[in-house]
């Protein structure tokens, strides 16, 4: 997983913006809070002159003190420092409290559009991309982006007090200002510079970093097996490995970004030095007082520290400009499916018809081709045929999980590109052989696809389903915590759960890819009961490898390679003696009690 | 080290665990040289800086006074010197917290991780992955910035306040009234300020964990989002998080924005100057006095910035520490037992009047049977029934409530742990398999496997095959990055890791499920050979398989209803008679035998 460094590895979705596209953009995002950051940057103002307040007034109280003491009135010079500093202050407070606000909507705007968008994108893009990454991308990323936003406010107004300050030196003395500025150019190249370096054992450490992570995630995601098997001391060897590498490389991340502090104060000090020798020399020519002296020694440290924050920040920032353009490429990346049109379904018959179709998941790997097929409503229709023959494409196309390239698949007549999905989905119902549970009860996973549903119709439609003989060893019936992914249940009860699910949803077309797979015998037996009352009136398609699943069908389609070879019943594909008999005595005798009895003896 | 474990490695430190900042200390405490140099980079750090304040004090003196050119040079040399040196003290200073901090968070990372290991299955059940990821990944992050810059910011704070005020005290002490005032109440308002920002800042991390593993638990489950048409749902879940998120982020801005000592320090410095002033006009300090005075002040002022940003840090820091201590102190159910016994195991198992509880609720009830060495026995039940947990407790899983598991006739608890699973090998429902090499794969149970053994055990799975069809054969690496298995041939492959091992016990739970039947057909001549002569449990639906079983035991809501031969059972068990009844009614006319309803 390693959240935090996914990103930074490119994918096929990422583009490059320009950065005007990108700011923008980024801007786009805090319009409906244009008063609020217009508030922000008049506060940035009236904080910065405030700062520059302090040692502008000590500078002339000291001279007053020393030409003009007999005028001069301390106590009001102190309320002036004290006023000033109230005044920066709740000037800070407003821009603190109001960006807040704005960071935080923005990010979770951002963080919207970041997770609509991946609620969007087909099953091909999460055939390619893993959860981590996706996650990393709407979390991470989005994190990464906000921080910069808030260090860029704080940036800014840091800026904006070297300015003010430099424009004020400069009415006060020329020369002395411009013995001011001449370090700045060494402070700006070190952190160009640092900008370089940084920008590598950054990446160097992320990389190992997550390299890391992705070991801890793995033991732990295998760490029974790793028990079963006895081998702890060899992943705890190898992690030991890992992390002693990214040790090494974040202690030479840790010494880059540790050593620009210092080196810019040392640059500084060298600053502050010239300043004092070429001040008192003016001074001693009569151009500047005691006070101006002071003043501007204090301006070398006022300016040197906003640089150094710019150069140590500067990274930061780009790896957060860099955060925002992944996250738009996200929220911009194009759908493979594609629909002309948006239209509502509202009930469905079950006709489905697959009419001359290529498809494939890879160029170059066709899985279906010319492939026609027609699916009378009410129809139940068993799939059969070897491993890779395309069976689960067929049902993953009505899905339309999956973009085909040629041909037209027809959903009660219409071209299934018509379709509102979510409609027309809520209209489907499937089960798969390993059925994905959410975290929650029993309860709340057969409610998933309807949430409105009542208990009790919850509790009707759990009984259906093998009678409801498999809530019993729910420890805790239908309130029993499933767990992550249903890892409390065993994976037969998960289907189980699955199929009740599906039931609920009352759906008009039925998918069942190997749905009872991991089902006991006689489990299976009243399930199959309960779904041949359910499947009788509905279009189903069942791909299955249990004998007794298939020979319930209307009709069975033997597929080879993506074509239909045959189609018929169970008796007369039997009497045919074709491709299905050969596949009956190879893929299904043995299931039948006559093999078994032959086997046992 | 007190507590059981699982696994246990040898000369691993133990640390202060009595609490998240006693931990972070001992973990400190094992690099002292760092500790301590970084202590005498800051503190010279701040003795030089301030120098060069006192610097300036002479400078004005030689401005207003008048003063020679020795006396101009001398000045400008000293500011010149104090500067750089401070610049190079805290160079020192910062490196060797950096090597500090990148060494606790990489012995953090490495105790937690070796904790982890030790835990039992119960304690890994009850975790969510996502979770433990959090707490290895971004709060042990944390805890290098804890130490850098988080400690550097407290050796800020107490030297930056403690250095100048001594220089201030050289001066003159009356001028410390200020100075003393100011810290003695911002001691309070930041301990106030504290108490208010810890609470948000936890419930924000800990919200940040949520929306996380929400977030990946949506995304690992988007196909049956999809199928289930609840886009909108599940977009209204992920927005509360994320607004929850929000609220907390933004509190903690707030909070963070009325940062009070801020602004005590812009009135203790109006106070200071006005107290300066007073002083010059009685006529104890000079404007160079004051100069000093003043630049001196203005060292308080860096601390008081820096605590903005180093007490989030550190109260971060040490809530991540907690939450890394509450998984390492969490208690190992079971524990290695190394002084245990250790024999070859022979192979006879026995179940001895055998109750398990999981999360409170029976799971196996009363549970007795016995397996002579070398026989298979299947197991068969509905789904639900406890057969998998049964399994489990053989490999000693989990531990039993009552009754007790016996291998070779001595209690699986009082086994070496070590021993008695290296003895066994299990091959489960979920198939794991590890983003490695194919070969790495098959060869995870044993050391030093040859490519030899590896292809024959994968031969015998009948995985060879398809591994060979793979391009780059046994090094092909599987996962994200390499190739994609179907559920057939990773069965097959977790196979070929189990026989590879040769284990004197085999555990099959329903592993053959997604193997197609022409495949099974092959495997199970296959299994039959890898049962000979070993201990072998079976779990599974397939009739072919519990018929040649020496044994069969049926499971019933975790009591076992039959126990014995296909022959005996088909004899005395209605409930095995009737699975066996649909199979034989597959032939016939369909279903009517089935019925007969609910256990």
């Amino acid at each position: 997983m390693g959240f935090i460094m996914d990103g930074l590895d490119a994918e096929d979705y990422d583009r490059q913006y320009s950065d005007w596209a990108l700011v923008k953009r980024i801007l786009g995002y805090f319009k409906p809070h244009l008063w609020k950051m217009t508030v922000v940057g008049a506060v940035v103002f009236l904080s910065s002159l405030m700062d520059l307040i302090l040692p502008v007034v000590v500078s002339q109280a000291l001279d007053q003190l020393q030409f003009t003491p007999e005028t001069f009135d301390p106590i009001a010079t102190s309320i002036i420092l004290g006023v000033a500093a109230s005044a920066g202050w709740v000037a800070n407070m407003i821009r603190q409290w109001l960006s807040a606000e704005a960071v935080g909507d923005v990010t979770f705007d951002l963080r919207e559009d970041a997770f609509n968008a991946v609620t969007e994108r087909d099953m091909s893009f999460y055939d390619q991309y893993s959860t981590g990454r996706v996650v990393s991308r709407v979390l991470s990323d989005t994190q990464a982006f906000s921080e910069t936003v808030r260090l860029s406010i704080n940036l800014m107004s840091r800026l904006l007090l070297v300015l003010l300050l430099i424009i004020y030196l400069f009415t006060v003395n020329v020369n002395m200002t411009w013995v001011l500025m001449a370090i700045m150019p060494f402070i700006v190249y070190t952190a160009l510079k640092f900008r370089t370096v940084a920008r590598r054992t950054v990446t160097n450490s992320r990389r190992q970093l997550a390299t890391v992570n992705a070991h801890i995630q793995e033991s732990i995601s295998g760490i029974g097996v790793a028990k079963a098997f006895r081998r702890e001391q060899m992943i705890y060897d190898e992690f030991k490995t890992v992390n002693q590498e990214s040790y090494e490389v974040e202690k030479i991340n840790g010494f880059v970004f540790g050593s620009i502090f210092p080196i810019l104060v040392t640059i500084a000090g060298v600053g502050v030095a010239a300043v004092v020798w070429f001040g008192i020399n003016m001074a001693q020519q009569g151009i500047l007082t005691a006070g101006e002296w002071f003043l501007f020694i204090q301006g070398m440290g006022m300016i040197w520290f906003p640089l150094t924050s710019i150069s140590s920040f500067w990274s930061q920032f780009q790896l957060g400009l860099a955060a925002g353009e992944r996250v738009f490429a996200l929220i911009d990346a194009e759908a493979m499916v594609k629909q002309k049109a948006d239209d509502a379904v509202n009930s469905l018959q079950g006709a489905i018809e697959f009419v001359n179709m290529d498809f494939h998941y890879n160029e170059g790997e066709q899985v279906l081709k010319d492939f026609s097929l027609r699916i009378k409503p009410g129809e139940t229709l068993a799939l059969v045929g070897h491993t890779g023959s395309g069976k689960s494409s067929i049902a993953k196309l009505i899905n339309r999980f999956y973009e085909y390239q040629h041909g037209q698949l027809l959903i009660d007549g219409v071209d299934i590109r018509n379709f509102n999905l979510s409609s027309y989905r809520s209209k489907l119902g499937v089960v798969t052989q390993t059925p994905f549970l959410f975290d929650g009860t029993v309860m709340d996973n057969i409610r998933y696809g309807k949430p409105e549903a009542s208990d009790d119709e919850v509790i009707e439609v759990a009984h259906q389903v093998g009678r409801g003989d498999w809530l019993v060893s729910l420890q805790e019936g239908l309130e029993t915590q499933v767990g992550e992914r249903g890892a409390n249940l065993s994976m037969g009860q998960r289907q189980l759960v699955a199929i009740a699910r599906v039931l609920l949803q009352d759906p008009a077309i039925f998918i069942l890819d190997e749905a009872t797979a991991s089902v006991d015998p006689l489990t299976e037996t009243l399930i199959q009961e309960g779904l041949d009352t359910l499947l009788g009136d509905r279009s189903s398609i069942v791909i299955a490898h249990r004998l007794s699943t298939i020979q319930h069908a209307d009709r069975i389609i033997v597929l080879e390679q993506g074509e239909i070879i045959e189609s018929g019943t169970h008796d007369s594909l039997m009497a045919d003696g074709g491709h299905y008999a050969t596949l009956y005595d190879s893929y299904f005798r043995h299931q039948s009690l006559e093999y078994i009895e032959r086997m046992a003896g | 080290m007190n507590h059981k474990s699982e696994f246990s490695i040898e000369g691993l430190r133990e640390y202060n665990r009595s609490g998240p900042a006693r931990w972070i200390i001992s973990h400190c405490f094992e690099h002292k040289p760092y500790f301590l140099v970084g202590l005498v980079g800051f503190a010279l750090t701040y003795i030089t800086f301030s120098g060069a304040r006192v610097m300036f004090g002479r400078g004005a003196e030689i401005i207003i006074n008048g003063g020679g050119a020795q006396a101009v040079v001398a000045v400008s040399l000293a500011v010149l010197i104090l500067s750089v040196s401070d610049g190079l003290f805290s160079l020192m200073g910062s490196m060797s917290m950096v090597i500090l901090s990148t060494r606790v968070e990489r012995d953090s990372r490495h105790e937690l991780y070796a904790s982890l290991l030790g835990k039992s299955q119960t304690f890994h059940d009850q975790q969510r992955v996502g979770d433990i990821m959090a707490r290895a990944t971004d709060d042990v992050r944390q805890l290098n910035f804890v130490i850098h810059p988080g400690i550097m910011f407290i050796f800020d704070m107490v030297l930056g306040f403690a250095v100048p005020m001594i220089y201030i005290a050289t001066i003159n002490l009356e001028l410390l009234l200020a100075p003393i005032l100011f810290v003695i109440t911002y001691v309070f308002v930041v301990r106030r300020y504290m108490r208010r920002l810890e609470p948000v800042m936890m419930r924000q991390r800990m919200q940040y964990g949520t929306l996380s593993a929400r977030l990946e638990e949506t995304i690992s489950g988007i196909e049956i989002v999809k199928v289930a048409a609840q886009e909108i749902a599940e977009r209204k879940k992920f927005r509360r998080n994320a607004w929850k998120f929000r609220d907390y982020f933004v509190q903690q801005g707030k909070i963070e924005a009325a940062y009070l000592p801020l602004l005590m320090y812009g009135i203790a410095f109006g106070f200071f100057f006005l107290h300066c002033l007073n002083m010059h006009g009685r006529g104890i300090l000079s404007i160079g006095d004051i100069i000093a005075a003043a630049g001196l002040m203005q060292v308080l002022s860096f601390p008081v910035f820096i605590s903005l940003f180093s007490i989030s840090m550190i109260q971060l820091g040490i809530a991540g520490a907690r939450r890394i201590l509450e998984l390492i102190e969490q208690r190992a159910d079971i524990d290695e037992n190394l002084g245990g016994y250790s024999a070859a195991v022979d192979g006879a198992i026995e179940f001895d009047n055998v109750t398990f509880k999981f999360h409170g609720s029976t799971v196996l009830e009363d549970v007795s049977f016995r397996v002579e060495p070398g026989q298979t026995v299947a197991i068969v039940g509905q789904t639900g029934s406890g057969k998998s947990t049964l399994t489990q407790l053989v490999s000693r899983t989990y531990d039993v409530d009552e009754g007790r598991v016996l291998i070779d006739g001595v209690d699986v608890r009082d086994w070496n742990l070590d021993r008695l699973r290296s003895q066994m090998g299990k091959i489960e429902q979920d198939i794991f398999l590890f983003s490695r090499s194919v070969a790495e794969n098959i060869a995870f149970g044993v050391q030093n496997a040859s490519q030899e053994d590896i292809e024959k055990a994968a031969r015998e799975a009948q995985a060879h095959d398809f591994i060979l069809s793979f391009n780059d054969g046994y090094d092909s690496e599987i996962g994200e990055r390499g190739v994609t298995l179907s559920g057939g041939q990773r069965q097959r492959l977790a196979l070929a890791r189990a026989f590879l091992r040769q284990p004197r016990i085999l555990i099959l739970d329903d592993s053959t499920s997604a193997i197609d039947s022409a495949t099974e057909d092959e495997i199970q001549q296959a299994m039959r050979r890898a049962q000979e002569g070993r201990t072998t449990i079976l779990i599974t639906h397939r009739l072919s398989q519990i018929r040649w079983a020496d044994r069969i035991i049926v499971l019933e809501n975790g009591r076992s209803i039959a126990n014995g031969s296909h022959e005996d059972l088909l004899l005395s068990s209605e409930h095995y008679r009737r699975i066996f009844a649909r199979y034989g009614a597959v032939e016939a006319p369909v279903g009517q035998l089935a019925a007969g309803g609910g256990a």
